[in-house]
């Protein structure tokens, strides 16, 4: 229970609740075990990046550079996974490195220089999306090894490789926020800069630590894409950091900083992926979809603030 | 502050320094300048078609300032305005969008340098036009998918990025074969955006809500076809659905070949980057040439592909 109290996206987890309700009076399809592997699968590269933009969030900072780093761990996986090359361990080691660097460099960009982290991962996003063609020649690179697709298309006990990969990196992730020294000291980042770095918080190793992690799952998360879609694509993951943070503010986490949780982050991304879906599954025409997901993203926030300012 | 506009003033000074040399090495007599702007070099059909104009410009010896517009129809008529500046003897342009980059078109006639559409059309009339008609493809495809059903059958359509050219026209001719065969009966039809990520969400979704009753996909693009056809694999429903896209991409000819995908229709980059290098070319020198250059689309299925994978 008192876990429960600390959750501020209570209310977003009520709405939550309440939408799924009425859509599966609409479908019969929706509240079925195969709709719902399927919905886990189709969010769990947002939900990556969603987690590690949350820790960036929390420290009141932002990261724009989540999709372009997608392409080019994606990208420099692919050019690694060919059949008969490496052992697939290379390719995904190389992806998450790829990712680790541009976040590290995100990192030690916006501590050293004092610019603002919008402007930082603006550049590198631009950055990312460049490396991605060069590395590729403006082309997809195809032809992927067995066991690098079976990350994302395989399955454990007949549970889908990515959904496996999620529940982990929610529970690791959640473990870092809630029960490390770490976590604490990224909500004390964010919650006031000045008097963290009074009480002796190193807070340029919180912030490098933040953007290396957003980067290093969204390296994760375009060797996921790279493998289900079985081709690195350049060009994938374009505004995929909209969806990543839009699926964070959903969850209740404050772009100012300070406040948050990972499990807010997953309602507010599996909000996303069952809009899409039901839209989909009722055969609502692509121009009413886009409507109907921004009303939803600003409603389920104006319930949320709603639902906190009666509570305090 | 002060370095700060001594710096400015040098780069500016460098800038203009560049620009100049570049327009002198323009004037030199008699090699062909020509000016492109391409709708997207992340996009691997339109990176072929600009492989191929540099292959046949190198035979021809003329010389070309390649651009990307990043699917920009403002920055696509800026590069116009550009190309103009720098006298180019040719422009050819390889439009972002049917009505906003019309007035590159305009903006290069009136500045009295001819200007070539490659691939896709704009509204305003350009000097000549070398491409392929969408609507066709559209045809092609469906007709297939028609013939494999026997004229009768559930279809979903994977759209394009709605609005665009490509999209509407491969849409028209698709409807147009349905219309045709009233046995034929479009399920569902959603846009995916080109992108292959999407589009298996979407079937994968779709799968959801139809299951067995789709018969056959068509998507506007290969990408999108591909994942049609990841989705439908992986719901072991692949060898009850056809699936058939548009562009033949070396992806999708070697799923075509491996039988997961049932046709692919040949849109010829090699043909349409060389004929329009061939027609600028014979403008610049004042030679006779055509004022459309139409390159047909081509079905392919398995027995065809061998030949067109390099």
């Amino acid at each position: 229970m008192h876990y429960i109290k600390n959750l501020r996206q209570y209310g977003i987890f009520i709405v939550f609740s309440i939408i799924c309700l009425i859509i599966s009076f609409i479908s019969p399809q929706f509240l079925t075990v195969s709709n719902w592997t399927i919905i886990i699968t189709q969010v769990s590269i947002n939900a990556l990046l969603a987690f590690g933009v949350t820790f960036v969030i929390i420290t009141g900072g932002i990261d724009l550079s989540l999709g372009s780093i997608v392409a080019v761990a994606g990208v420099s996986a692919a050019m690694l996974a060919h059949p008969d090359s490496y052992p697939v361990l290379v390719p995904v080691f190389a992806g998450l490195l790829a990712g680790l660097l541009i976040g590290a460099f995100n990192g030690f960009i916006i501590t050293k220089s004092k610019i603002a982290p919008f402007i930082v991962t603006l550049g590198t996003m631009t950055i990312g999306r460049g490396l991605a063609l060069i590395l590729s020649n403006g082309r997809p690179v195809s032809n992927l090894s067995e066991p690098f697709v079976f990350i994302g298309s395989g399955k454990i006990m007949n549970i889908p490789v990515l959904i496996v990969i999620l529940v982990l990196m929610f529970i690791l992730c959640s473990i870092i926020l809630n029960k490390t020294i770490l976590g604490r000291y990224i909500y004390a980042v964010g919650g006031n800069e000045q008097a963290a770095r009074a009480s002796g918080i190193n807070v340029t190793q919180v912030k490098m630590a933040v953007y290396s992690i957003s980067g290093l799952l969204a390296g994760l998360a375009g060797i996921l894409l790279t493998s289900r879609i079985t081709t690195g694509q350049p060009n994938a993951g374009a505004g995929f950091e909209l969806d990543a943070i839009a699926a964070v503010v959903i969850g209740g986490t404050s772009t100012t900083g300070g406040k948050g949780t990972i499990a807010g982050t997953l309602i507010g991304v599996l909000l996303i992926g069952v809009i899409n879906n039901s839209l989909d599954l009722l055969n609502v025409t692509s121009y009413y979809q886009q409507v109907v997901m921004g009303i939803i993203i600003i409603g389920a926030v104006v319930l949320d603030s709603l639902n906190q300012k009666s509570n305090s | 502050m002060k370095y700060t506009h001594l710096i400015l003033i040098g780069l500016l000074l460098f800038i203009t320094g560049c620009n100049q040399s570049e327009s002198n090495k323009n004037n030199a007599p008699d090699k062909i300048v020509i000016g492109i702007s391409m709708l997207s070099m992340q996009n691997e059909f339109i990176v072929n078609i600009s492989d191929e104009m540099q292959k046949k410009a190198e035979e021809l010896g003329a010389e070309l300032i390649i651009v990307d517009a990043e699917r920009s129809p403002l920055k696509q008529i800026e590069q116009v305005e550009s190309f103009i500046a720098q006298k180019v003897d040719v422009i050819i342009l390889n439009p972002c969008e049917y009505e906003a980059s019309s007035p590159a078109v305009t903006k290069a006639l009136a500045a009295n340098i001819p200007i070539v559409n490659v691939n896709s059309a704009t509204k305003v009339q350009p000097t000549a036009f070398v491409g392929s008609n969408d609507v066709e493809s559209g045809r092609i495809a469906m007709k297939f998918i028609a013939e494999k059903l026997g004229s009768k059958g559930n279809i979903v359509m994977i759209q394009g990025l709605n609005g665009q050219a490509a999209q509407i026209q491969r849409e028209q001719g698709a409807k147009e074969i349905m219309a045709e065969f009233p046995g034929l009966n479009m399920f569902a039809q959603q846009t995916a955006e080109w992108d292959r990520a999407k589009s298996m969400d979407l079937m994968q979704n779709w799968i959801q809500s139809y299951g067995t009753k789709i018969n056959a996909v068509f998507a506007h693009n290969d990408e999108m076809g591909l994942g049609a056809v990841k989705a439908l694999q992986d719901a072991g429903m692949k060898d009850k659905v056809i699936v058939v896209s548009i562009d033949a991409i070396t992806d999708a000819l070697q799923a075509v070949k491996k039988g997961d995908l049932d046709a692919t229709v040949f849109q010829d980059a090699r043909k349409q980057g060389a004929g329009a290098i061939e027609t600028a070319v014979k403008i610049a020198r004042g030679q006779k040439f055509d004022r459309e250059v139409l390159i047909p689309f081509k079905l392919l299925v398995k027995e065809d592909v061998d030949s067109y994978l390099k």
